[in-house]
């Protein structure tokens, strides 16, 4: 039987609205045999009344106490948390066909993203961002002279990416707690938690049952997307580079834009930690950096650069790494690609395959004969970006402190740098990677994983969003 | 060339120009098949290896559609050459329009082949078998020696030498900005003479030239009979129009009916082409207007191909849509069995081009590879 998933949660317009919800047309769109999903057309007439409804709500947003916020906001991820909870049975098993992933790696996802939306996780956000959280509130005197306080955006306008699903509410819960009212396009793969988060924080919380709107559309198609691109008080933006752009030349310059453009990752295995000891178990971390959102991540890694002269050489760390991607996958096996997903892994392998049989070649391929991951030992360093889903490229390197250059072509796009073994090199290594662009430097088992106060893509998390106000002194 | 390959060559060319272009029972090809197979498995190590690692031999391919394909993408890899590559007459490359990668090399051993499979199958599609008149060739590309490593190009040069009587011109320079003068100039000589012409270009330069066209308010009423062959925009690069207004456009702008219009699906890494002729059946004769979505690709006899479950790769069956993998006898040179990115749906009496494989919605956060190619600030 197929299920109909609303990729939509709306204002009830009633609390001060004076009219009728608007009626709305209805679209369908398959996403698997089982599941699929429906969303509401906007007209300008009511797009423009959910939109004022947005701002009315995010007016009375500014007068809740921030404490509040986080107390609703970690009472819906304990929800999501807790195993015996029917939102969180719902959620993964919507995930699944939603965002192609398998139930063991939605589970993992669904956890590992609510575990960041918890009232301590984000005590602890707000706590070291701000030196008093209470400027969210009202003035604080924080320094001789003058007092300070913070504001938000009356409404801000998310446009999430799909790529990985939670992506999105993360995204919400840093607006909500600077008081803003939100509303959010997800992303196609990830439609499902932020309609089941938006609906469970209005359960939590009715006085922000208001302040929340999440529907779908598809990019670029909806009355509703040009009219809160020059509504909105800020825009946040995740995507691909085409579909930033489109937004950033409709947006208002003076309506503050944030985005998050493509970005990519890489993996460093330096000599002390290729020993016969540590190796296998840097293989097993690694395994699971490559793997975990099927590698669609932004943190995902794409390839590995390995050093050369280790007791364990560049082509036994494949062999252990591609052990560890197969137990891997039977652990948290790889979800369902989409033709061209699967066609893309089909063309690199093979052409890999080609690579490695040609004569005097040291190029290896390791790979699934049932699933899609591989792992391809490359013969000369370089940069091969991934068609993703689990396929990661190792280039053996005879200097951990020479990768930095070779990534300086993707400098723009670099993001986070996992690095294993570098020794005391390392705070001369981060200095290189600095200067080639990352913006993160961890461990391959804190790299699918960055905490709630990262500096994501290089800055502060509520920087973009917020207004700060000096009083000063007048004497 | 090799004395084996120069025999294996000359054989299927002379099947090939010996076709009636019906298809071949399964049989006669499987034995071709396996014969270029052999040949290949014999004399290029790459493709050998890389088939041993399957764990085929010559000796266990039971039947053709066991034999293992390469992914298009192969092309940019390494050299796929089938005998002396001392002995190659052509390196073609592919255009590079899907970003700004490697691009693939098809490294020809004997032109002649390619112009075996070429010339009969285009006839038949494009020209019409027997007593129809050879007609000039106007083409939307440049000239083959100004682009010698273009395989539409040469295709549609030797074309313009064997089937047009060498009859037309070429209209786009190598930097690919078109003659529209000479052009217009080409088309209204044809109208008044009442001459039917074979207009043939890529789908991206036909819409330059409809735009020139409509900017001046122009058209041409072309003589009845007179074909439009457009082709490209599968790979990669996305149409700039719907299919079904291209063709109204290209029809209303030339006086040709749509069902004069005829789509050529080819690709550098196979020598043999693909038409969803409706212009002429494989017998000469016309056929009569079908819709687009009924329009079918239609392999000549040397060729075969099979319809992939994207994630599996096993076979589909007919109405299924997967990935097209071709086995393409012209190939003999280089390799047979392509696997290619492109979505296609399998009939009974041909196949139906549904496009590059495509993700629903572009993806973001992480970077797709076209992207990072296409795009890699400096």
């Amino acid at each position: 039987m197929r299920t109909t998933f609303d990729a939509c949660r709306l204002p009830s317009f009633s609390s001060e609205s004076p009219t009728a919800p608007p009626t709305l047309v209805w679209e369908t769109i398959d996403v698997s045999e089982s599941v699929a999903i429906r969303y509401p057309v906007w007209a300008d007439g009511a797009a423009g009344r959910l939109l004022e409804a947005l701002r009315g709500a995010g007016a009375r947003l500014a007068e809740v106490p921030v404490r509040d916020l986080v107390k609703w906001v970690g009472r819906v991820a304990d929800r999501f948390l807790d195993s015996g909870d029917p939102i969180r049975h719902k959620a993964v098993d919507l995930m699944v066909p939603t965002a192609g992933l398998s139930k063991e790696m939605a589970t993992e996802i669904l956890i590992g993203m609510a575990r960041d939306w918890t009232a301590e996780r984000l005590t602890e956000l707000l706590r070291r961002e701000f030196q008093d959280p209470a400027v969210l509130d009202g003035f604080c005197r924080l320094d001789e002279g003058r007092s300070v306080r913070a504001r938000g955006p009356l409404l801000t306008f998310h446009v999430g990416a799909g790529t990985v699903p939670g992506v999105s509410v993360t995204s919400m819960i840093r607006a909500l707690l600077v008081k803003s009212a939100v509303l959010l396009k997800p992303g196609l793969g990830d439609v499902v938690l932020p309609v089941l988060f938006a609906e469970a924080l209005a359960e939590e919380a009715p006085e922000l049952s208001d302040a929340i709107s999440v529907t779908y559309w598809p990019g670029g198609s909806s009355a509703l997307e040009d009219l809160a691109l020059q509504t909105a008080d800020a825009v946040v933006a995740y995507g691909g580079n085409e579909a930033i752009g489109s937004l950033r030349t409709r947006t208002p310059v003076t309506t503050r834009f944030i985005a998050y453009h493509h970005r990519l990752s890489v993996g460093l295995v330096g000599r002390e930690a290729l020993t016969s000891e540590v190796a296998p178990h840097v293989a097993r971390t690694a395994a699971g950096a490559v793997s975990m959102f099927d590698q669609r991540g932004c943190v995902s890694p794409h390839v590995i650069y390995v050093e050369e002269g280790g007791a364990v050489d560049p082509g036994e760390w494949a062999a252990l790494l591609a052990s560890a991607m197969a137990d891997l996958e039977a652990e948290l096996p790889g979800g369902t690609l989409t033709a061209a997903d699967a066609s893309a892994v089909h063309q690199m392998r093979g052409s890999a395959e080609l690579r490695e049989a040609s004569s005097g070649s040291r190029v290896r391929v390791f790979r699934a004969n049932q699933s899609f991951w591989t792992v391809i030992l490359e013969d000369e360093m370089g940069f091969t970006p991934s068609c993703l889903n689990r396929v990661v490229s190792l280039f053996p390197t005879p200097d951990l402190c020479r990768v930095a250059d070779a990534l300086k072509e993707v400098g723009g796009y670099l993001q986070t740098v996992a690095v294993e073994g570098a020794g005391d090199r390392l705070p001369m290594l981060a200095e290189a990677l600095c200067r080639a662009g990352a913006t993160r430097v961890t461990s391959f088992e804190n790299a699918p994983w960055p905490p709630p106060w990262w500096h994501h893509d290089g800055a502060s998390v509520f920087a973009g969003l917020l207004r700060w106000i000096d009083l000063e002194e007048t004497g | 060339m090799s004395d084996a390959f120069a025999s294996l060559a000359h054989a299927l060319g002379t099947a090939f120009q010996e076709s009636s272009g019906e298809p071949w029972p399964d049989d006669v090809f499987d034995r071709w098949a396996r014969r270029v197979f052999a040949h290949q498995f014999e004399t290029n190590a790459v493709y050998a290896a890389y088939v041993r690692k399957r764990g085929v031999t010559p000796s266990t391919v039971a039947h053709w559609s066991e034999i293992p394909w390469v992914p298009a993408s192969a092309f940019k890899a390494v050299p796929l050459v089938s005998g002396d590559s001392s002995q190659v007459q052509r390196v073609f490359r592919t255009s590079g329009t899907t970003g700004a990668g490697r691009r693939g090399e098809h490294h020809v051993l004997d032109l002649d082949l390619y112009k075996h499979s070429l010339i009969p199958n285009m006839r038949r599609h494009l020209y019409g078998d027997g007593e129809a008149p050879s007609r000039p060739i106007l083409a939307l590309t440049p000239a083959p020696s100004r682009v010698p490593e273009s395989s539409l190009s040469f295709m549609l040069g030797t074309a313009f030498d064997v089937l047009s009587g060498g009859e037309g011109g070429f209209f786009v320079t190598e930097d690919g900005v078109i003659d529209t003068v000479g052009l217009s100039e080409a088309l209204l000589e044809a109208t008044a003479h009442g001459t039917p012409i074979l207009l043939a270009g890529t789908a991206f330069a036909f819409v330059h030239w409809l735009e020139w066209l409509q900017e001046r308010n122009a058209g041409f009423d072309l003589p009845p009979g007179s074909v439009i062959m457009e082709t490209g925009g599968f790979k990669g690069r996305s149409r700039v129009l719907e299919r079904p207004e291209f063709y109204a456009s290209l029809s209303e702008s030339h006086g040709v009916p749509v069902e004069g219009i005829v789509n050529e699906y080819g690709m550098t890494e196979l020598l043999s082409q693909f038409y969803d002729g409706t212009v002429y059946d494989g017998r000469g004769a016309a056929t009569p207007e079908v819709t687009l979505e009924a329009r079918r690709h239609v392999p000549p006899p040397w060729v075969r191909t099979r319809v992939l479950d994207p994630t599996t790769l096993s076979a589909l069956p007919d109405g299924e849509p997967g990935l097209l993998c071709h086995y393409d006898l012209a190939n003999a040179g280089s390799v047979m069995a392509v696997l290619t990115e492109d979505l296609g749906v399998a009939f009974d009496d041909g196949f139906r081009v549904l496009g590059r494989a495509q993700g629903a919605e572009p993806r973001g956060c992480s970077l797709a590879m076209d992207d990072l190619l296409s795009g890699v600030p400096s």
